[in-house]
């Protein structure tokens, strides 16, 4: 699939309209993030299919936003499925990168990618390769929904019990982008715990991913304990959705209702 | 946030906020005493003993 990418890549590096490609490339059987900057680079750019569409995916937002930072005055392409684009989308709401110095290169996810991660949207505003499919609801919030109140309590202490607190949901979240953290808060949450207050840690997690989650699941493929974050962050935003009418990434330029630094939305 | 506990399996009536202002003493007093016989009726919080008896890590 990543032909009529590089096609696109080649184009805006040679044209001079971007400094650098952030994208992902094999190499020794790995996939990896990679910064392109010339062309005879893109050989090895891949989209992240390894054995399975989507299955290799990483962060480049949060590379990009170190990226847009230590060059402000450069404007950088980068790869993006339907999240990446939501998450550059609520980045840039948040203040945290300029949209106009971005240039996103698309691809649209499989359906089978779209129904393992019920997204809602698998596929950005334009893309040069993938075809558009049908959105998916979220099941997996639903099913929870429908148990009994107690039922749902054993559940998630189930799942938080198994929390061995490694951060690595926060850390590879790229809508995490403050300087200090509630999580390492000791007075909200109590350090050299394992697992961490329950639910305090995550509740407090889920909170601040309130119009702020652009659902693209990789905090679930971190997680080592498999808790399954991902449905707990939908719940969430469904939450938000029902209450304020407002999903985080999906329309470009809207602020989340929570973002009162900002002003409040129209 | 009411949403969002029952969600997580705890009830929401546990959770409760009403805007009164500081010249309402009674009405807060008279909120309060609700709440409290509302939690009474729940019996303990399904979490009072999650926490317990952990070791430092």
């Amino acid at each position: 699939m990543s032909d009529k990418v590089k096609d696109k890549v080649k184009e805006l590096l040679s044209s001079g309209k971007i400094k650098g490609f952030l994208g992902l490339c094999s190499r020794d059987g790995n996939i990896a993030p990679h910064l392109f900057v010339t062309e005879d680079e893109l050989d090895n750019l891949v989209v992240g299919d390894k054995s399975a569409p989507g299955d290799s995916r990483y962060p480049l937002n949060r590379q990009l936003i170190n990226l847009v930072r230590a060059y402000p005055d450069d404007t950088f392409g980068i790869l993006v499925r339907g999240c990446d684009e939501r998450g550059l989308a609520a980045l840039a709401s948040w203040n945290q990168i300029n949209p106009n110095k971005i240039e996103m290169v698309g691809i649209a996810c499989p359906q089978e990618l779209a129904i393992a991660c019920e997204c809602l949207k698998p596929y950005p505003e334009s893309f040069v390769d993938g075809e558009k499919c049908e959105g998916v609801t979220a099941e997996t919030v639903a099913r929870i929904d429908s148990l009994k109140v107690k039922e749902r309590f054993d559940l998630w202490l189930n799942e938080f019990s198994k929390c061995i607190k490694c951060y690595g949901c926060r850390n590879i979240c790229p809508m995490c982008f403050c300087n200090e953290c509630s999580l390492e808060n000791d007075e909200l949450i109590r350090k050299g715990e394992i697992p961490p207050e329950i639910p305090t840690f995550h509740l407090t997690r889920a909170v601040h991913m309130a119009g702020r989650c652009i659902d693209c699941g990789l905090c679930s493929e971190a997680c080592p304990a498999d808790i399954p974050l991902r449905t707990l962050y939908k719940k969430v935003a469904d939450i938000i959705y029902k209450q304020y009418n407002f999903r985080a990434g999906y329309d470009a330029g809207q602020k989340s209702p929570l973002n009162f630094l900002g002003g409040l939305p129209e | 946030m009411k949403q969002l506990l029952s969600f997580s399996g705890i009830e929401e009536e546990r959770l409760h906020s009403k805007w009164i202002s500081s010249a309402e003493g009674p009405e807060f007093a008279e909120e309060m005493r609700k709440f409290v016989e509302n939690l009474r009726a729940l019996g303990p919080s399904p979490l009072k003993d999650v926490n317990k008896g952990k070791k430092a890590a």
